[in-house]
């Protein structure tokens, strides 16, 4: 069973308390180092690196924005090993992502504390500044958003985060909790018996559990899956062949900003700024030759594609690929239809558990005989 | 190798696959094989089988040499089979064999065939015309084929022949050949040829209804078909179709499905006391099969005696048949079937577990057909000379499977020795490979490998140049339309073609000759060949790229005359020369990305470590001393010999392996190229096939040596089970089977007064959760026991509680003989266990007699318990040092258990005997002869070639997420911690691109298979039709 702590805070006072629950548990050791989105000195909110208490007062975690998926900054705090145990706040589609990472032994957990926090969504980046400019804070956001507003002056929170089935983190240590505290109140909760010890050792008091909370938590996912299941139809109706596909794309200009914001690619140099396909000229006019016209640059459907083959059996459904592409495509959908039936065929879920085989990472030779059309 | 030496050269007498195997064994090692088959196929039974037990696949080509495969063209073996040391005699019969071991004459028939295979163009237009139909004996009598047939259904090439008994030579089809390929009066032909060695691998006879007197009650209708036909049932080339199994009388869907299994076999009253051996598994795979390819509403039905599920794994399949397929099995022996008007078949049978009687209809009765003695034996007796056993099978040397007696030259392999399973068949191929080398070494003649013709390293980065060269086949390609003028033409147009150049016939020395004078003059580097049948041919036209200084990774050798088949019916010749012509386009675009392939070289440290000082593993080391091999072999206790060959006094069928392993271990000590480690234990191993380093530890005084090896075989062997059921431990007269059975020997065991003795069987054994497998051996013990007691004591009463007697094979004769000796042989079931209680120190035991269904109490003087064999605890350390398998039960876990059933996956690491599974010692031997001749082939060659085409790392681009590792089949990737980077072992790895599907960072790669080179070819294959100038 789960232990809670409950902080409760008065207006405006949400950043502080968790900024001192934070002081504690870098002050009695339950970790050496904390990584958190805090407001920066300039503008905007990052993920912050932050060894001792005295730095944590600009700590704003549910602050609704994510300019990085922070998997990846968790693969280069860990994938060789710092010896220091780091308490990293992350949202959910984040720690999805840095389980597949740490399947792919990109990343390790040995060190490290997943502190989960209650997602409501997040604005595009440009938006957030917006936001921010007119007083936007995250309380004033999770008040909103809890009451099913996230709309402001014309944005929105991202595609991705309204079809999200996962507004509380899996797979972490300890859980910051807001849906269904109540007015005023965070919940804070041990998950796992390494949560538990690390809460205990910062002299935590622990209390009954929220009430409602679960089914608070389970509204949420079920009315984000009800958007999710019809986005996806219309999606599909929309790319039901590779012309219609090749539409969505038309206006991809190779800049690879989508597959440099994606946490599950993981490849140290992406094929396609390899030899591989670096074409010779006479390619280039062979294929003017065979259709007449050729549209350059050449290979952007077939990066897509590419990147659907790569990532389908991983893709955690972040969006950052749409926020990332300077042209406006909303790359998330493809992925995210690809992904739900390559993972359902492997009955396989992106993030859901450390110990589950990624598909196609062992070798069955009985597998999938549908699609081989091998004989037995 | 001395200039004048004669190569040695083995005729192999039968083309199955055991034949097929001791073949290829031999041609690895570099003798010549002349394989000959009285059929007009290769693959014997297998060629009909397209799914094996237990993974119901076929594996057939599992079988193919994993290293060196640069030598044998690597095609589906039910196809054909193609080696260069390898000459293949279809069709053909041994009629004469003279002289002596080292020096045979062999007269060979080559029966004829009527149709010239080189001739003919496989279209198959003289089957269309020939009026005559008969029963396809390939199928089973279950389809029809024409006077003029092929054979097999799915050989390449497609041999037609005629039956000359069905063909009224009426002529139609010689009219209808265009490429007078047929000749009505061609005769057979007779050839002697040369031999230093002979394997029989002919095979047994199977029992059929026709043929056989006793059959008559059970073949009442054509649905009732033999094991054989209904795996034609089940095949595509047979008659399955659509998901439906159909009755052969009236083709309606088969529902209830019934086996009768020991057809033929187990029957003393015909002069049959054996068992088939493999009839139980054949018939557990098929009724697994049948619902898989029947649908789910099939109902199997298995009706036995006894359920031999003797062999490795065996019991956990048939668990799983009835687990998870639902296969019914009814332990009677069904006395006939009967055809009732509405075509269904009753059985009438004993239902054991209630007692009673019952009718039940069955849509098709599949009869569990074996062998039958054994004509084919007489004929190779009188053949070569060579003694008959009493069971009628080639007598053989004691202790050994496949060495004839008193034929130092001559030995056997396969169903020959009695019917077999694949393994079996495997192990006596390879071991009858080895034996025969072990012949040949002694008698000094060459082995001959591929000639070294030197390759130019051809840089990857010069300027692609092409050449294609087409062969017109001589009048054939003309007679089809071939128009190599406008090929000629349009090749000419490519971009990067340098040269092409048409050649009249590259089969003839003129022709060759041509090709390698405009090869050399071409100044090209890479080649493109159009011939037909490719896989036939490549490697000698590649050796003519090779002398005109061509890389052969960049020579690509196509099948123009396949194409031109293909395309030859419907189309006028300008469409299919274009097709050819955009077929060629993409073979060249695959070829100019190309990068030139090398093989790589590994060195071979040329001895051997055998693990396990037992009789499997002194016969190995001998084997390979006496060929010249270094072996260091290591025992952990203090003295060699194991289990059998320090406490097995005699065996049932008179063999004393104690005098044998003492006369082993003089010969072992007296070896100058054999060094024993006695209480010695291997800690670690590192290193590849060629060159391993072990770290060996000494137990008494904690000392260490590292050994340098180029192989290594694992013959650790396994000791008698323990138990603490049925109340042993707790009297003094309840003990194991090989406890009494020394009592006996030693004298200790006083039966002049003994009333009742008790067995019981399967102690532990096949059960879940305890030794889930069978011993093999504790019911030969059982036996041999019982008929001793009954010797020397006939009022002694025996009871033996029994599962299933595993007597299988030959040994069913002394199950029968104990019956007659009165041993009385009860049958209990896992849910129905006999009791036992201690009673004032005594044993008492309580069961269930099956026949009168009543309860039975006895006081035995001696409770025997049959507890199993269990494997080497140390087998666990070990194969983490070779990190090779280990199976559930703690045997080690061969590479393939059908198809490689001597070596592991880790290249160079083989096994033998009991470390494999429990069997009896003239197996182990078997086995021990062949891993040994396993090892040999690869030590003896002094160095040892990887393929081409391996997989790589692009370090660079790789980021360790070591998918690639886990996903290898062959174990062939690991991550190297100390380097931090993904090794590939270049022998172990078999290119079958596994990892380059894993990797998602394009940095593993098969060489010669990269992405740029396929992108071109698929841009190849979508580009337009080309448009040509000329028509």
């Amino acid at each position: 069973m789960s232990k809670f702590i409950k902080l409760s805070f008065d207006k405006g006072g949400l950043n502080t308390q968790l900024s001192e629950f934070f002081s504690d548990m870098l002050e009695n050791k339950a970790v050496d180092a904390i990584l958190a989105p805090m407001t920066q000195p300039k503008k905007g909110v990052m993920q912050t690196l932050v060894t001792t208490k005295e730095n944590l007062s600009s700590i704003d975690p549910f602050a609704p924005v994510m300019p990085v998926n922070s998997a990846k900054i968790a693969s280069s705090l860990t994938a060789t090993p710092s010896g220091k145990r780091i308490g990293m706040v992350l949202r959910s589609c984040e720690v999805r992502a840095l389980v597949e990472l740490v399947k792919l032994k990109q990343a390790n957990l040995d060190d490290t504390l997943l502190i989960g926090m209650d997602c409501l969504g997040r604005y595009e980046n440009t938006d957030f500044l917006k936001y921010q400019a007119k007083d936007g804070s995250s309380e004033t956001f999770i008040e909103a958003a809890l009451n099913g507003k996230t709309e402001s002056d014309g944005f929105d929170v991202a595609g991705a985060c309204k079809i999200c089935e996962y507004p509380s983190a899996p797979n972490v240590d300890i859980r910051l909790g807001i849906i269904g505290s109540g007015s005023g109140t965070l919940y804070i909760e041990a998950v796992t018996e390494k949560g538990e010890e690390a809460l205990t050792k910062a002299g935590a008091k622990f209390v009954d559990a929220p009430s409602g909370r679960d089914d608070a938590v389970k509204k949420i996912a079920a009315a984000r899956t009800a958007a999710r299941d019809a986005l996806f139809a219309s999606y599909r109706e929309e790319t039901g062949d590779f012309d219609a596909l090749d539409e969505k794309l038309a206006a991809c200009i190779n800049c690879y900003n989508c597959r440099v914001a994606c946490p599950v690619c993981y490849c140290k140099e992406c094929v396609f700024v390899t030899d591989t396909f670096r074409h010779k000229g006479e390619q280039f006019i062979n294929w003017a030759n065979n259709s007449g016209t050729l549209k350059m640059p050449t290979d952007t459907s077939f990066y897509h594609l590419t990147r659907i083959t790569h990532i389908a059996t991983f893709c955690v459904g972040c969006g950052q690929c749409t926020s990332a592409c300077p042209n406006d495509i909303d790359v998330m959908p493809i992925f995210r239809t690809s992904a739900e039936k390559v993972q359902a065929r492997f009955e396989y879920q992106a993030g859901r558990s450390v110990d589950e085989p990624q598909p196609l990472s062992v070798y069955d030779s009985d597998e999938l005989m549908e699609v081989t059309g091998q004989v037995k | 190798m001395a200039e004048n030496k004669p190569t040695g050269t083995v005729l192999v007498a039968g083309a199955g696959i055991s034949g097929i195997k001791a073949a290829i064994e031999l041609a690895e090692t570099g003798y010549q094989v002349l394989l000959t088959d009285a059929s007009t196929q290769v693959g014997g039974i297998l060629a009909k089988l397209d799914y094996q037990f237990p993974t119901d696949h076929c594996g057939m080509c599992r079988m193919l040499p994993m290293v060196g495969r640069e030598y044998s063209s690597e095609y589906c073996m039910r196809k054909s089979l193609y080696h260069e040391n390898i000459e293949i005699l279809p069709f053909t019969e041994i009629v004469k064999v003279e002289g002596d071991a080292g020096n045979y004459k062999v007269e060979l028939k080559k029966k004829a065939r009527y149709v010239n295979p080189d001739a003919c163009n496989e279209l198959g237009k003289c089957i269309e015309a020939c009026p005559v139909e008969v029963d396809d004996e390939f199928n089973h009598g279950l389809t029809k084929r024409k006077a003029i047939y092929k054979s097999v259904p799915h050989n390449v090439p497609q041999l037609l022949l005629i039956d000359k008994e069905a063909c009224t030579e009426c002529g139609e089809c010689v009219n209808v050949c265009s490429t007078n390929a047929i000749n009505l009066k061609a005769e057979d032909e007779m050839e002697t040829r040369e031999v230093h060695s002979i394997i029989l691998a002919s095979g047994v006879k199977l029992y059929n209804t026709k043929e056989f007197e006793d059959a008559k009650s059970y073949a009442v209708s054509p649905d009732v078909v033999s094991a054989l036909a209904f795996e034609r049932m089940l095949s595509g080339t047979g008659t399955y179709k659509n998901g439906t199994i159909r009755r052969p009388s009236d083709g309606k869907p088969a529902k209830k499905i019934a086996w009768i299994q020991c057809m033929g076999s187990r029957n003393r009253r015909q002069n049959r006391d054996y068992c088939s051996s493999v009839c139980c598994m054949f018939a557990l795979k098929e009724a697994v099969l049948a619902k898989e390819k029947g649908g789910p509403d099939v109902e199997t039905t298995i009706f036995y005696m006894d359920m031999r599920t003797f062999g490795k794994n065996f019991q956990r399949y048939k668990e799983n048949a009835v687990d998870e397929h639902q296969v019914r099995l009814i332990r009677c022996r069904v006395q006939e079937v009967i055809r009732r008007p509405d075509g269904s078949l009753q059985i009438r049978y004993f239902d054991p577990d209630t007692n009673e009687f019952f009718f039940e209809y069955f849509d098709i009765v599949v009869l569990s057909t074996g062998q039958v003695p054994f004509d084919d034996h007489k004929k190779w007796a009188e053949l070569v000379d060579a003694e008959l056993s009493p069971t009628g099978l080639l007598a053989t040397e004691p202790y050994s499977k496949v060495r004839l007696e008193g034929k130092q030259g001559i030995f056997m392999c396969g169903s020959l020795m009695g019917l077999t399973d694949i393994s079996e068949a495997m192990s006596s191929g390879i071991a009858a490979a080895g034996e025969a080398t072990n012949f040949l070494t002694s008698i000094d003649v060459a082995r001959k490998f591929g000639d070294e013709i030197p390759e130019p390293k051809t840089s990857d980065r010069s300027i692609p140049k092409v050449a294609v060269l087409v062969c017109k086949c001589g009048e054939f390609a003309g007679a089809e339309g071939l128009d190599t003028a406008l090929l000629e033409t349009e090749l000419n147009k490519i971009k990067d073609v340098e040269t092409v150049h048409i050649v009249e016939s590259m089969c003839s020395e003129t022709g060759q000759d041509e090709a390698l004078d405009v090869l050399k003059k071409s100044g090209c580097n890479r080649l493109l060949i159009g011939a037909c049948q490719p896989y036939m041919y490549r490697r000698k036209l590649k050796d003519i790229a090779r002398k005109a200084g061509f890389n052969s990774s960049l020579v690509q050798v196509f099948d123009i005359l396949g194409i031109s088949r293909r395309g030859i019916h419907e189309d006028d010749k300008t469409t299919w020369t274009r097709r050819a012509i955009k077929e060629i386009k993409s073979d060249i675009a695959m070829m100019k990305e190309k990068p030139a392939l090398h093989v790589q070289t590994l060195p071979i440290n040329e001895s051997a470590l055998v693990i396990g000082g037992g009789i499997s593993g002194m016969q190995s080391a001998l084997s390979l001393a006496n060929r010249g091999i270094p072996v260091h072999l290591v025992e952990k206790s203090s003295e060699l010999g194991g289990f059998a060959g320090n406490s097995i006094a005699s065996t049932i069928d008179g063999l004393a392996p104690m005098d044998m392993a003492k006369d082993m271990k003089l010969r072992v000590f007296e070896h100058k190229k054999i060094t024993v480690h006695l209480s010695a234990q291997v800690e670690k191993t590192e290193g590849t096939l060629g060159s391993f380093e072990s770290k060996i530890v000494y137990n008494e005084n904690g000392e260490n040596t590292y050994l340098h090896h180029g192989a290594a075989i694992m013959a650790t062997g396994g000791h008698e089970g323990s138990t603490d059921e049925y109340g042993y431990g707790e009297a003094e007269n309840v003990m194991t089977q090989f406890e009494f059975k020394q009592g006996l020997e030693n004298g200790n065991i006083d039966l002049s007064a003994a009333e009742n003795v008790v067995m019981i069987q399967c102690v532990g054994s096949r059960e879940k959760d305890k030794r889930e497998y069978c011993s093999r051996i504790c019911c030969m013990w059982a036996v041999a026991n019982a008929l001793k007691i009954k010797e020397k004591n006939p009022e002694t009463r025996v009871f033996v509680l029994y599962r299933d007697v595993m007597t299988y094979g030959f040994l069913e004769q002394y199950y029968t003989k104990a019956r007659l000796a009165g041993v009385i042989f009860v049958n209990y079931e896992l849910d129905s266990k006999p009791e036992v209680e201690i009673v004032d120190g005594k044993p008492v035991v309580k069961f269930v007699e099956n026949v009168l269904n009543s309860p039975i109490e006895v006081s035995p003087d001696y409770l025997v318990l049959s507890t199993g064999v269990d494997p080497e605890p140390s087998n666990k350390e070990l194969s983490e040092a070779f990190k090779v398998g280990l199976n559930r039960d703690g045997f080690f876990m061969e590479a393939d258990a059908k198809w490689r059933p001597i070596e592991f996956n880790q290249m160079g690491t083989f096994l033998s005997g009991v470390a494999h599974s429990p069997m009896p010692l003239p197996d182990v031997i078997m086995q021990a002869e062949a891993a040994a001749q396993k090892a040999f082939t690869y030590l003896s060659g002094g160095e040892i070639q990887t393929a081409r085409v391996t997989s790589s790392v692009k370090d660079a681009l790789c980021v360790r997420c070591q998918r690639c590792v886990v996903v290898c089949p062959y174990d062939a990737r690991s991550y190297n911690e100390v380097e931090n980077r993904i090794d590939v072992d270049p022998s172990a790895c078999q290119g079958c691109g596994m990892c380059a599907v894993a990797c998602r960072n394009n940095a593993a790669e098969v060489s010669g298979w990269s992405d740029r080179q396929l992108m071109s070819v698929i841009d190849e294959k979508l580009s337009d039709d080309l448009e040509l100038s000329t028509t």
